[in-house]
């Protein structure tokens, strides 16, 4: 793991569909969450694997008994126990709200833009109930605000995953699941099927266009024309 | 004078030799000896590993560059899911199976396992069901879902042709093995250790291989139970995971992952019980923490079961119940954590000896560290959203099954070689080889956590370039190639030493335990007489055994009545009880698997008379098996006891049987509540659930036939509670009495069945209904079939007041059989009516 | 407890209360969460958590008892020199039924800060 450090400097955390390239509130927690836990992860296994290979090499003193024993159960206690326990507590301290903020939250915002997705072999059907647009395979959200994507499945199991707007969540059908997104920014951002889905998942990609308040405003006129 | 005692003391091993050897020829075939199947295991399973490893190879070609069209996705799809099926079900558990079934014997100072004739049905059961799974491969029709086969992905609609069958039948069928295994290596774990080898002497691998086993017993029936299932969903229309009519698709991932998880750690705990043997030898130190790590044995065994849910993080289940999951699967880290640390200390206070498989054992360490420690990443809900699914995921998995598994693998397997072959490995080779393959392991995996956090989903057969994942994967591949050229040498390295390696003297690595007292290279009866154990390091504290036992001065030295005995001891202290004579080598494992086999591709073909016919082949040949047990003159062809001697088993009221009896219904159990669990699951989850307004069956039939069973079950009690007196008055009419009643009851089910109006094809509610029907018929069928055998043993004199064995193995089928009939009475027909009412 | 503190029952009997515990706990979460869902704003304050909270303490208190019965009978001196199949029994059921407690304890622990039914 601290050999994966140097590319990820190196190669920087760009890209269309990069994790470690943030662009909204969620997806930066998450980042956050990676970043802490590489840091912390990494220094534990450099620690272990160094004293392994200390104690490998090293030729055991004539300590007494009594001595030894105590000391082979502080190692258990502080590497068996303290450690794996106060690595989960502060783990979970800092995971659990971050993934409770990732949520929608129904009552604290009732007027959340509502959009439904509907995943199909191997396409995604986008329809927006207040409006009347439809589209295939592009969403079209405003920035700087949360929007709620209504996933549904036409046939089998699919993901709809931003990866630089948040978490994935399943398209499963029979079931809706609501994934909350949120870009900071306007600007267009790719996503992706994370679920395997057949012959064509490879290729079931879409777009989520950002706009700001005015052009998101123009944008739903424009499509209400068309329609 | 001292030749004389020679003299005879090679005639006896020649007559242990004679009894507990295979036949010559083709009759190898018959074998069961633990030995025998044990190397037959390790060695198919190494066959698939390097079936896998070629997919593998395929995968990483097509994956080198971006918008390559070496292989199409149609391919590609069925490649993956064939790796990822192979390596798991094919590879992974019948190797480390098989290594216990050839080392737990030898460990606890017996000659065999307790059911050797089931030893050899699992061996077949697994090579043909994984034989049926390739060709698959080989006809182009392979299943295409991934390994873990989602519905409806899987299902008749979305997967028309016959590759999710494949998997579905010839998985189930491996499976059959690795029950049979688990209840094997659970019974002679605790019925047949050394005398004086009470659970705190245990080598400590016997505890990991005994949660392992019982690990197996309530892991697997979860998907056995999905997949027939899945099964009967494609094969015959009936809804279980299709929304409409009242199934639900994730029905089937709690089915596949309440097995999956486990599953891993069925995987992981032999392979650290390797490490946890190994390293207290290198170190020239008794393991430290013997207490903390059998704790953290039990403790993984329980808490793997609580983790299923996070290979479920994206499927919308409540955050508050995600978190549960959440922290039950950080907790392992808990368990794991002791152990490292446990090995740590042990290595602290000991002197290494660095030699050949401790090389191995220190790449397992820096993989599966890095690979657990992935792990409490991902167990974390709010990160698994970004990167569940992803190659992050791909190099997680392979860091823990690869680091957890392959590379203690290699270590054991070098460290038992001389065992096997009576050579030492090289050590130069061999280094290479561990290189090679370490280091193109890192390369190919280690920046693959990258490529996923840059967005790269799993199973996708290609990908455009400009997203950052051109070079990665490269790296990727390339790791991969050297990977493969270390599996290479290794392999060259095992071939040449079988005829160039040095001579191994006794006990070459200074062990302690007590497969190092049998003379190398190994034979069919392992010890040529059974000693006496007062120490968990047998070898380092009373060195002197190898001689006394080859010398005979210990327990069951000489053949009786040419029968192949061991001992069964008490399964707290180790004290032996009674003296248990084994079968010999059969023809029947092999014929009944044969018969499984030609079922399997019956169903297969959708030839449905065939499969009726080989069904009842199949229940004829288990039959006629277990025709020759207990006090059958063939089983132990002596009249009685030997004075003086420890008692037969065959004429004792608690022996292995029973206990196999008991492991094996707790993974009918297990079947049964996970269907309890589907049904609840439905009931409350599905989307499109429905009851109807009047149950289908009708309850008055229902609760007479149930007290028609209840009765036959209180009469062979009232006989089995008189055997156990040793009175037989009346046995064999109240055998026919408990037959009739039994009969009776099923005729009545089995009529509820036909008339009753199920629409099973409609309706999952109906469908479930069916299931437990069928479950239930076959319960009391079984029972019925064998009251009336034991009706015939009692006429034949094989079941009498001093051969009470039998009936009392029986009696535990009929009271699960009773409990399970009434119990579906309650949750399937009274409780829904109660809901429909109020 | 009907089995004596020495009986290897007692091996496992802590974890399979744990996984009792937690089967109802999972199973209970989406019954109640389906029969009387809590209003959302109430966030972690409901009825369903502190439920949860409550019988955590009470299945994590008894485990705790059970685990100072084991390590109460292990340390009988006359025991600790002649039958250490016994110690080793009960001081390992005491460590289980300890390492019980504190999981069963610990899945209660998110139900302290997240809402049920999200
Ligand atoms: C020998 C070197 C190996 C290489 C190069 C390798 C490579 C890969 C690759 C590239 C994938 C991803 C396929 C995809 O998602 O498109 C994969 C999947 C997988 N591998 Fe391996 N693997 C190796 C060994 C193993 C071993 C030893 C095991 C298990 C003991 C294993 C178990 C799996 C599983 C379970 C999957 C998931 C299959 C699926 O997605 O359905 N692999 N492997
Ligand atoms: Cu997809
Ligand atoms: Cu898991």
């Amino acid at each position: 793991m601290a050999g994966l450090g140097i590319p990820v400097l190196l190669s920087g955390c760009g890209g269309e569909l990069s994790v470690l390239a943030p662009a909204g509130p969620n997806a930066q927690a998450s980042a956050w969450l990676w970043w802490g836990m590489f840091g912390w992860f990494t220094a534990v296994l450099v620690v272990v694997v160094a004293l392994w290979l200390f104690a490998l090499k090293r030729t055991p003193g004539n300590a007494p008994d009594a001595h030894i024993r105590k000391g082979q159960s502080r190692w258990i206690i502080w590497g068996g126990l303290v450690l794996p326990v106060s690595t989960i507590a502060v783990v979970l301290a800092f995971g659990l709200p971050a993934g409770q903020g990732m949520l929608p939250q129904e009552a604290a915002d009732a007027k959340v833009l509502k959009i439904e997705v509907t995943a199909h072999q191997w396409w995604w059907e986008v329809n927006y109930p207040d409006s009347d647009i439809s589209l295939k395979n592009e969403v079209h959200i405003p920035a700087g605000k949360p929007v709620d994507l209504h996933l549904t499945s036409a046939d089998v199991i699919h993901s709809f995953w931003v990866p630089r707007l948040g978490g994935k969540l399943d398209a499963i059908p029979g079931h809706t699941n609501i994934l909350r997104l949120h870009a900071d920014e306007a600007g267009t951002y790719r996503g992706q099927c994370a679920e395997f889905c057949g012959r064509e998942h490879a290729h079931m990609a879409f777009t989520v266009t950002a706009h700001d308040a005015s052009g998101y405003q123009q944008w739903t006129e424009q499509e209400g024309r068309d329609e | 004078m001292s030749e004389r005692i020679q003299q005879r003391n090679h005639e006896r091993e020649q007559r242990l030799a004679h009894v507990w050897g295979n036949l010559p020829g083709w009759g190898a075939l018959a074998a069961v000896n633990h030995t025998t199947v044990g190397l037959r295991f390790i060695a198919t399973g190494l066959v698939f590993f390097l079936v896998g490893g070629l997919l593998a190879m395929l995968i990483r070609t097509q994956l080198a560059l971006p918008e390559q069209d070496i292989i199409e996705s149609a391919l590609y799809n069925q490649l993956f899911t064939m790796h990822g099926t192979v390596m798991m079900f094919l590879f992974a558990i019948p190797v480390l199976e098989g290594l216990a079934m050839y080392l737990i014997p030898k460990m606890i100072g017996t000659r065999d396992l307790v059911f050797p004739r089931l030893s050899a049905l699992g061996y077949f059961c697994y090579l043909f069901g994984g034989l049926i799974v390739l060709s698959s491969l080989v006809l182009e029709v392979a299943p295409d879902a991934g390994w873990f086969m989602y519905t409806p992905l899987s299902s008749a609609t979305y997967s028309p042709g016959p590759g999710s069958d494949f998997w579905l039948l010839g998985i189930t069928f491996v499976e059959i093995s690795a029950i049979s295994a688990g209840v094997e290596l659970v019974v002679s774990i605790l019925r047949t250790r050394a005398n004086g080898m009470s659970l705190n002497r245990m080598p400590i691998f016997c505890w990991y291989i005994l949660a392992m086993a019982l690990m197996i017993v309530f892991g697997f029936p979860p998907l056995i139970l999905g997949s027939v299932l899945l099964e009967l969903e494609r094969a015959a229309g009936f809804v279980f995971f299709a929304t409409a009519g009242g199934g639900d698709p994730l029905l089937w991932q709690h089915l596949f992952w309440l097995f999956g998880h486990p599953e891993v750690y069925i995987i992981f705990l032999p392979a650290a019980g390797i490490v946890s043997t190994l390293i207290p030898v290198f170190a020239r130190h008794p393991l430290v923490g013997y207490r903390w790590i059998v704790l953290s044995i039990i403790t993984m065994g329980f808490i793997s079961f609580g983790l299923w849910v996070h290979h479920m993080f994206t499927v919308g289940i409540p955050h508050l119940a995600q978190a549960f999951f959440s922290v039950a699967s950080m907790l392992v880290a808990i368990p794991t954590g002791i152990q490292i640390f446990a090995w740590l200390a042990t290595l602290w206070y000991g002197k290494v000896v660095f030699r050949l498989p401790m090389l191995w054992i220190l790449g397992f360490l820096v993989v599966f560290v890095c690979g657990g420690l992935t792990g409490v990443m991902l167990a974390l809900a709010p990160f698994n959203w970004q990167v569940h699914d992803t190659h992050f995921v791909v190099a997680h998995m392979h860091y823990v099954l690869v680091g957890g598994m392959l590379f203690p693998l290699v270590a054991g397997l070098y460290y038992w070689l001389p065992h096997v072959s009576g050579r030492m490995p090289s050590d130069s080779l061999g280094r290479w080889g561990f290189w090679l393959f370490f280091g193109g392991f890192n390369l190919t995996f280690l920046l693959m956590h990258l490529t996923g956090l840059l967005g790269m989903p799993r199973r996708i057969y290609t990908y455009e370039a400009g997203l950052g994942w051109e070079w990665l994967n490269l790296v990727s591949s390339i790791g991969g190639f050297i990977m493969a050229i270390g599996v290479a040498v290794v392999i060259v390295d095992i071939v040449l030493h079988f005829r160039f390696g040095q001579r191994a003297e006794q006990n070459p690595w200074g062990a302690d335990t007590l497969e190092w007292a049998i003379p190398m290279p190994v034979n069919t009866y392992n010890f040529s007489s059974l000693p006496e154990i007062s120490t968990r390091h047998p070898m380092w504290n009373a060195p002197e055994l190898v001689e006394s036992i080859a010398a005979g001065e210990h327990g069951l030295a000489d053949v009786q009545a040419l029968r192949r005995d061991i001992y069964g001891s008490d399964a707290t202290t180790g004290k032996v009880r009674e003296v248990v004579h084994l079968p010999t080598n059969s023809w029947l494992p092999l014929m009944t698997a044969l018969a499984l086999a030609v079922l399997c591709i019956s169903l297969l073909v959708k030839a449905y008379l065939l499969a009726v016919v080989f069904t009842v082949m199949a229940l004829v040949l288990s039959l006629r098996w277990s025709w020759e047990n207990g006090a059958h003159p063939r089983a132990a062809p002596t009249d009685d006891n030997e004075p003086g001697a420890p008692p037969l088993h065959s004429r004792t009221c608690n022996g292995p049987g029973l206990w196999g009896m008991v492991v094996s219904l707790m993974a009918d159990g297990t079947f049964f509540v996970s269907l309890l669990f589907g049904w609840f699951y439905l009931w409350t989850a599905a989307p499109e659930w429905t009851l109807p307004d009047h149950s289908p069956i009708q309850l008055v039939p229902m609760i007479f036939s149930g007290l028609l069973l209840t009765a036959a079950v209180g009469v062979f009690w009232v006989l089995v509670r008189g055997l156990r007196r040793r009175r037989a008055t009346h046995l064999g009419p109240g055998m026919w009495l408990v037959a009739a009643l039994g009969a009776g009851h099923w005729a009545l089910l089995a009529g509820q069945l036909m008339s009753a109006p199920l629409a099973p094809t409609e309706r999952a509610h109906d469908a479930v209904l069916t299931v437990i029907l069928f479950y239930l018929l076959l319960h009391s069928g079984l029972a019925v079939i064998f009251t009336l055998l034991q009706a015939v043993r009692v006429r034949l004199g094989y079941t009498a007041a001093r051969l009470p064995y039998e009936p009392i193995v029986i009696q535990p089928f009929w009271f699960y059989t009773l409990g399970v009939y009434w119990l579906s009475l309650l949750a399937f027909l009274l409780l829904p009516n109660a809901w429909s009412v109020g | 407890m009907k089995f004596s503190p020495f009986h290897p029952i007692h091996l496992v009997l802590g974890l399979v209360i744990w996984a009792a515990w937690f089967v109802f706990l999972y199973g209970g979460l989406s019954v109640g969460c389906a029969i009387a869902p809590p209003a959302s704003e109430e966030q972690a304050g409901t009825w369903i958590n502190g439920a949860i909270v409550a019988i955590a303490l009470l299945v994590g208190g008894y485990l705790l008892w059970c685990a100072y019965r084991c390590m109460h009978a292990s340390s009988d001196p006359k025991l600790q020199k002649d039958d250490r199949l016994k110690v080793f029994i009960s001081k390992t059921a005491a460590a289980v039924y300890l390492v019980s407690a504190f999981a069963s304890l610990a899945l209660a622990v998110p139900g302290l800060v997240l809402p049920p039914c999200v």
